[in-house]
């Protein structure tokens, strides 16, 4: 088990996981066996494997898709369909929260490179290719990874196109729910052979949340502004793992209204908002109001969507209700 | 003779600048496998290295660099004022807007190309509108009203830009800052075929305008009288120099510093004659921003440092002791 021990949660706990965990498992293993990979004839005009002969691809439906199964397609977060014959053998992960889960689910050794936010010393052997958002491509290039795995979405607009030139295979992930979170568990465990762990991970995450919403149940919600920096500070709104944390938490978002996943808001809304907590990083240089709510820093561990989500969790809602978690 | 030695130099510079940009980056080749790979043989890894990454961003950098460098003398000589440069005249606003505009609206997942185009397409329209306001003015084109409607309408573009990202996400808000910092990291054969398809024949037409250019450093009556249309040539150098800058813009964002510094730094070793300044500042330009690029590969590889960093950080000094120089001398 690879978890960091945060000094409020009751050693007890963990056991209580493992037993509420198989429970689970048998759900969240169904989930994931649909969520994570599909039939691999669903990837018609996808990218594929460089080895994926023509007869391959009209593979007939009843393929058994257990685990450990290949060939293998998984669907990623821009919409493109990876058929992968083989499991990949060298990892490069762009993403923070994806080398910490490959990491929790024992596939560490298939990492042959790392980012410059991967800051964990035990990664630290490995070749850093820079950013996660526009690596230098040539270091990357360079440690001849089978898969690249990278942020989808606009923030980083040449590296699929030039990875793709280069021939090198990506699969772009966004984390913006605790669900990606799942599933992101379940597609690496799949790709790297790993799904009894993966199924353990998501189970423990899914008790873990189940313990603390069972634990904050009936009491009153606390009404929470979550900054993450800046001046106008940004907070985190609705659709985002933040907010789902602070309702499991039994708190309540006072930016659920927010027109977009994350904003900048006007200092003037926290004092209309009647919020009763600032949860804000460390060094984020925010002034607040001094409205009388009392300010919280909450360490930055929050904003790493991964299988450590459900431990934020669990120190999030100590810092809500301590009065049920000490 | 001071100009032919100026001219060996910058060529020979040039040739060094493409050789150093293709022989060094963040990954260590070493001679033979270099050579190897230069040569067709090697690793796929190592020919990709060279034929994929670092050959497209030293061309792309040779072209952008060149343009913008040119640009910028033409612009100085067009508007007399040695404030000119490529952006003067709203097309970096006019480009910014464009490519705010679609990163925010999140077009640009559709592919490759939408971002450039939109800049491109953005950096048109400024320079339709400034074109439009100063041709409106007066039929002859004048460069002072020329250089006011520049100078809003970028304003303007930058106040669209700055009400579109007070719009957006976090995650456009950093795609759009890092695309206005300039970088050469999206090179590909493509769009230096593109850019070049712009940068060399425009290049050539600007040069086959530097004799006129130079008849209208003493005025424009007695450059009419000497015989230059100056009506056409203020319209053609105006719009084929914004065109290249628009081509480069769109692929490379807003490089500053090349086009300022870069005609003046040539301009106080060899005088103002355009003749020789506006092939001299195209290779300075080239060299420079290859050069420029190379080290913002490698100084703290493998992160890369925006390129305008560079660009300002080498050519502010350099610029100052060739200035010193020509006051004391």
């Amino acid at each position: 088990m690879i978890r960091t021990p945060l000094p409020m949660k009751p050693s007890p706990l963990l056991s209580r996981v493992s037993t509420l965990g198989r429970v689970a498992a048998l759900g969240t293993f169904i989930a994931m066996g649909f969520v994570g990979c599909s039939a691999p004839d669903e990837a018609s005009s996808s990218r594929s494997d460089p080895g994926d002969g023509a007869g391959e691809s009209s593979e007939p439906l009843e393929t058994p898709l257990g685990p450990g199964a290949f060939p293998l397609t998984i669907k990623d977060a821009s919409g493109s369909s990876l058929v992968f014959q083989l499991p990949p053998t060298k990892i490069v992960s762009l993403v923070p929260s994806a080398t910490r889960t490959l990491q929790a689910l024992g596939a560490q050794r298939l990492l042959v490179g790392r980012t410059e936010y991967d800051t964990a010393s035990a990664l630290a052997y490995l070749p850093s290719v820079g950013g996660g958002l526009e690596p230098s491509l040539e270091t990357l290039v360079a440690l001849e990874p089978d898969l690249v795995i990278r942020f989808a979405g606009e923030s980083d607009l040449s590296t699929p196109s030039r990875l793709d030139d280069l021939g090198v295979r990506h699969l772009a992930i966004r984390l913006d729910r605790i669900a990606d979170v799942r599933s992101l568990i379940g597609d690496l465990g799949a790709l790297t052979g790993s799904e009894g762990r993966a199924e353990e991970l998501v189970a423990e995450m899914d008790a873990t949340l189940h313990e603390i919403r069972e634990r904050v149940k009936g009491r009153p919600r606390v009404r929470v502004a979550y900054i993450l920096g800046g001046n106008p500070p940004w907070v985190a709104g609705p659709g985002t793992f933040i907010d789902e944390l602070l309702t499991a938490a039994g708190g309540e978002n006072a930016f659920s209204d927010l027109a977009a996943l994350y904003g900048a808001v006007s200092p003037e809304e926290f004092l209309v908002r009647e919020i009763d907590l600032f949860l804000a990083p460390e060094d984020g240089g925010v002034s607040l109001p001094s409205s009388g709510s009392p300010l919280v820093r909450v360490s930055p561990g929050l904003e790493l969507p991964g299988p450590d989500l459900a431990e934020a969790a669990w120190h999030l809602a100590g810092l809500l209700h301590p009065e049920v978690f000490r | 003779m001071k100009r032919t030695l100026l001219a060996v130099v910058l060529v020979t510079g040039a040739f060094v600048a493409v050789f150093l940009g293709t022989r060094f980056g963040t990954v260590h080749l070493s001679t033979s496998e270099f050579i190897a790979a230069l040569f067709g043989g090697g690793t796929e890894m190592h020919r990709n290295i060279l034929f994929e990454l670092r050959l497209p961003r030293v061309f792309l950098g040779l072209l952008v660099g060149g343009g913008l460098a040119l640009a910028g003398s033409v612009f100085q000589a067009l508007l007399r004022n040695p404030l000119a440069e490529p952006f003067i005249l709203g097309i970096s606003g006019g480009a910014a807007a464009g490519a705010v505009l679609v990163i925010a609206l999140g077009l640009v997942a559709a592919g490759s190309v939408v971002l450039p185009a939109a800049a491109f397409a953005g950096a048109l329209l400024a320079i339709l509108l400034v074109f439009g306001v100063a041709a409106a003015a007066d039929r002859r084109l004048d460069v002072r009203v020329l250089l006011l409607a520049g100078v809003v309408v970028g304003s303007f573009f930058t106040a669209v830009i700055a009400f579109i990202l007070s719009l957006s996400e976090a995650r456009a808000v950093r795609t759009a800052i890092v695309w206005m910092m300039g970088s050469l990291y999206g090179a590909d054969w493509s769009n230096v075929a593109v850019v070049a398809g712009y940068t060399l024949p425009a290049a050539l037409v600007l040069l086959g305008l530097a004799r006129a250019l130079n008849l209208m450093a003493v005025g424009e009556e007695t450059a009419a009288y000497l015989g230059a249309d100056v009506e056409k040539v203020k319209r053609v150098a105006y719009i084929v120099a914004s065109l290249m800058t628009a081509a480069g813009v769109a692929v490379a964002g807003v490089i500053g510093f090349v086009g300022l510094i870069v005609p003046h730094g040539i301009r106080l070793l060899v005088g103002s004659d355009q003749r020789i300044l506006l092939p001299l500042s195209f290779l300075a330009g080239a060299a420079f921003l290859c050069l420029a690029d190379l080290l913002a590969r490698v100084v703290l590889a493998p992160i890369e440092i925006p390129i305008g960093v560079i660009t300002a950080f080498l050519g502010v000094p350099l610029f100052l002791v060739l200035l010193r120089r020509s006051m004391t001398g």
